[in-house]
């Protein structure tokens, strides 16, 4: 066509040009610099699905029915390690939700946060959910306990201990199993199964929703996650058989904090009001509906999937944060299995631990996937 | 016992199967290996993002989260583009045509992102920027923060893309005439107007050129924006950083449907590149190099 060679190529990126101009317009309409009031939220991976999808649309709607305003959310999830490291090094989360307090912790030594967020209510607790194991159909490998982890022939898909908090908590639950079911406990045997379970590790995903993508790909035969991402699938193409809930485990308990630095005298009022909404029955039941264990036990039971757990410990029962990580995660999982420091005396908790009722038996095929009421 | 080689072999062949030749097989072995190196991956891509059927792919598309990242991704290859072939032509002028030492050095540095993987760039520009770094805790305190916004991924982008603008132009710039200028000179035009009315047209195809590399390298870029991003969505997640994002999170489609516009998109540029690099050079065999 001698029209289309007469303009050809420089007219046509003219009109390439043009049209991707327009095409950016409206992203100045948005307004660069947001007028509209704004939150920015930080939470760890598998908040993503029921912030964005519940949470978020249901506090903008509460909000516009009190003030008549839009609120804008600007979101980022990742492991809670991960988000984590990114809010020490300058990014500007308002709030966040961790996978532990110890995240939390460590930002509030760094000066980022001010507030004592244990002043909140449930301690800041938003949320829980205990660490279970995801299997192959049918179990063929016939997992029904942490300690069946440790044989030979198993891969585990883990996640990975320095940007997941589930990874933290699964080590503690693992570490916690081993330990509590010998009256007395014996932490030797302890630290040599969960040498053997690490040696088991196949892959090691960068967030607990990272972890599940791999298992869900295809690889490995058992996987270690949260239970909400298994009561999540459920009917999603998870079965019954598939979810192992391991007879001693342990509630991963998620704190919300604030960034004092980060919110303007004017926001204030705003950021309360969301961190507030959090503990509201909507949220809570909206919490529910996506897998997590509510902090308020009554609306558990709007979610048939949860599994029946005979004794999960919580971090109190570990002696908390501080306990815990020093002892079991520091003392014998960093020093001890990575480094292979032999020289670190620690037998895991410094304080004295009774064994808990439920964490002496053991495992047993009829208490995998029973559903709770 | 029969001579055995290659002709040999050939000829035994082409008894066998009529039509066979040495050009046939060695373009099929090409075929053979581009196929699952090149051209299946890209093809899942475009497989998985319309597998569900093309509503569905629409749908994902036109998601805010989705449509942000495409257009923030866009609007930074675009400014990317512009200032550094303003960048990168004005440097390209001043190591061709000045003399100062330590020149060499300086042509090696400015050459160094292309070596430096992209995440360290991503690393320094945090050490440097960011709250805690070494120029950036003394402008936090003023509220001058450019991490973890679009200005600190342009910034990335700039350094990241720099060197792709350079070595467009520069050669280009060095192989001009000289006769050319130094005409213009002694007819009475500045340096300025010899630049704009002489120098400046020959370069157009190399620009072009270089403008097309680095609007496609900035779509792309995902290590360095990835961590002076702080990944915010509807603010700083660019297009890679949203297909990463919603694979983790298990949104397959949604990461499969962006990632086929960008594949779109990049052919094009790519395609359009190609025709002009092929028009300049028919062009080369004519002596006059100032017309493109």
């Amino acid at each position: 066509m001698p029209l289309l060679a007469k303009f050809y190529p420089w007219g046509l990126l003219l009109l390439l040009l043009v049209l991707l101009i327009a095409y950016l317009l409206p992203l100045f309409a948005f307004g660069l610099p947001a007028h509209r009031p704004s939150i920015v939220l930080y939470g760890f991976s598998i908040l993503e699905e029921p912030i964005t999808e519940g949470i978020l649309p249901a506090f903008q709607r509460s909000w516009k029915q009190k003030t008549g305003q839009e609120v804008e959310f600007y979101t980022s999830f990742g492991g809670s390690g991960t988000i984590a490291n990114l809010i020490r090094f300058g990014a500007p989360a308002e709030v966040a939700i961790f996978s532990h307090n110890w995240d939390a912790d460590k930002l509030k030594q760094a000066g980022l946060i001010q507030t004592d967020w244990t002043q909140f209510p449930h301690h800041g607790v938003v949320n829980r959910t205990p660490i279970v194991l995801v299997v192959r159909p049918g179990n063929p490998k016939r997992i029904h306990n942490f300690d069946d982890l440790t044989q030979l022939g198993v891969r585990i898909i883990h996640p990975d201990p320095q940007t997941s908090g589930a990874a933290y908590w699964s080590i503690l639950a693992e570490y916690g199993a081993f330990l509590l079911s010998r009256n007395p406990p014996d932490p030797i045997d302890a630290q040599d199964k969960l040498s053997r379970l690490w040696r088991n590790i196949a892959i090691f995903g960068s967030s607990a929703s990272a972890s599940w993508r791999q298992f869900d790909i295809g690889f490995g035969d058992v996987l270690v996650t949260y239970e909400q991402q298994a009561v999540r699938n459920f009917g999603r193409g998870l079965s019954a058989d598939e979810i192992v809930a391991p007879t001693c485990t342990v509630y991963a308990e998620h704190p919300a904090v604030m960034f004092d630095r980060n919110i303007p005298q004017a926001k204030r009022p705003l950021i309360s009001a969301f961190l507030e909404f959090l503990w509201t029955d909507e949220a809570q039941r909206i919490f529910v509906k996506f897998g997590f264990r509510s902090v308020s036990t009554e609306l558990n039971g709007a979610n048939p999937h949860f599994l029946h757990l005979s004794s999960p410990l919580t971090i109190a029962d570990l002696g908390g944060w501080p306990n815990a990580y020093h002892g079991i995660i520091e003392d014998v999982w960093e020093k001890k299995i990575i480094e292979k420091d032999e020289t670190v005396v620690g037998t895991g908790l410094r304080s004295g631990l009774h064994p808990v009722p439920g964490c002496e038996a053991r495992g047993d095929p009829a208490n995998s996937r029973r559903p709770d009421s | 016992m029969e001579l055995i080689n290659a002709q040999n072999l050939m000829a035994s062949f082409r008894r066998k199967v009529p039509g066979l030749s040495w050009r046939g097989l060695v373009m099929a072995g090409l075929f053979l290996a581009l196929f699952p190196l090149l051209l299946m991956p890209i093809g899942a891509i475009f497989i998985f993002a319309t597998r569900d059927g093309l509503s569905r792919f629409l749908n994902a598309l036109s998601g805010a989260a989705a449509q942000f990242a495409l257009r923030l991704s866009l609007l930074i290859a675009l400014l990317t583009s512009i200032l550094n072939s303003a960048l990168g032509t004005l440097t390209a002028y001043v190591l061709s045509k000045y003399r100062f030492p330590a020149k060499r050095a300086v042509e090696i540095l400015i050459n160094l992102p292309v070596a430096i993987p992209t995440v360290i760039v991503g690393t320094s520009l945090l050490l440097l920027w960011g709250p805690l770094g070494l120029v950036g805790k003394y402008l936090d305190p003023l509220g001058i923060r450019p991490m973890f916004t679009m200005g600190g991924v342009l910034l990335a982008h700039l350094f990241v893309t720099f060197p792709y603008m350079l070595g467009s132009v520069k050669p280009v710039l060095e192989e001009l005439e000289v006769t050319y200028e130094e005409a213009a000179y002694t007819m009475g035009a500045g340096r300025l107007g010899t630049f704009w009315y002489v120098i400046l047209p020959s370069l157009r195809g190399a620009l072009l050129t270089g403008t097309l590399l680095t609007f496609a390298h900035s779509l792309g870029e995902f290590g360095a924006t990835v961590m002076v991003s702080g990944n915010l969505r509807l603010r700083t997640q660019t297009a890679p950083l949203y297909i990463f994002s919603q694979f983790e999170a298990g949104n397959v489609e949604a990461a499969n449907a962006v990632a086929a516009v960008l594949a779109v998109l990049s052919f094009t540029i790519f395609f359009v590149l190609l025709r002009v690099r092929e028009g300049r050079s028919t062009q080369r065999g004519a002596v006059d190099v100032n017309r493109s």
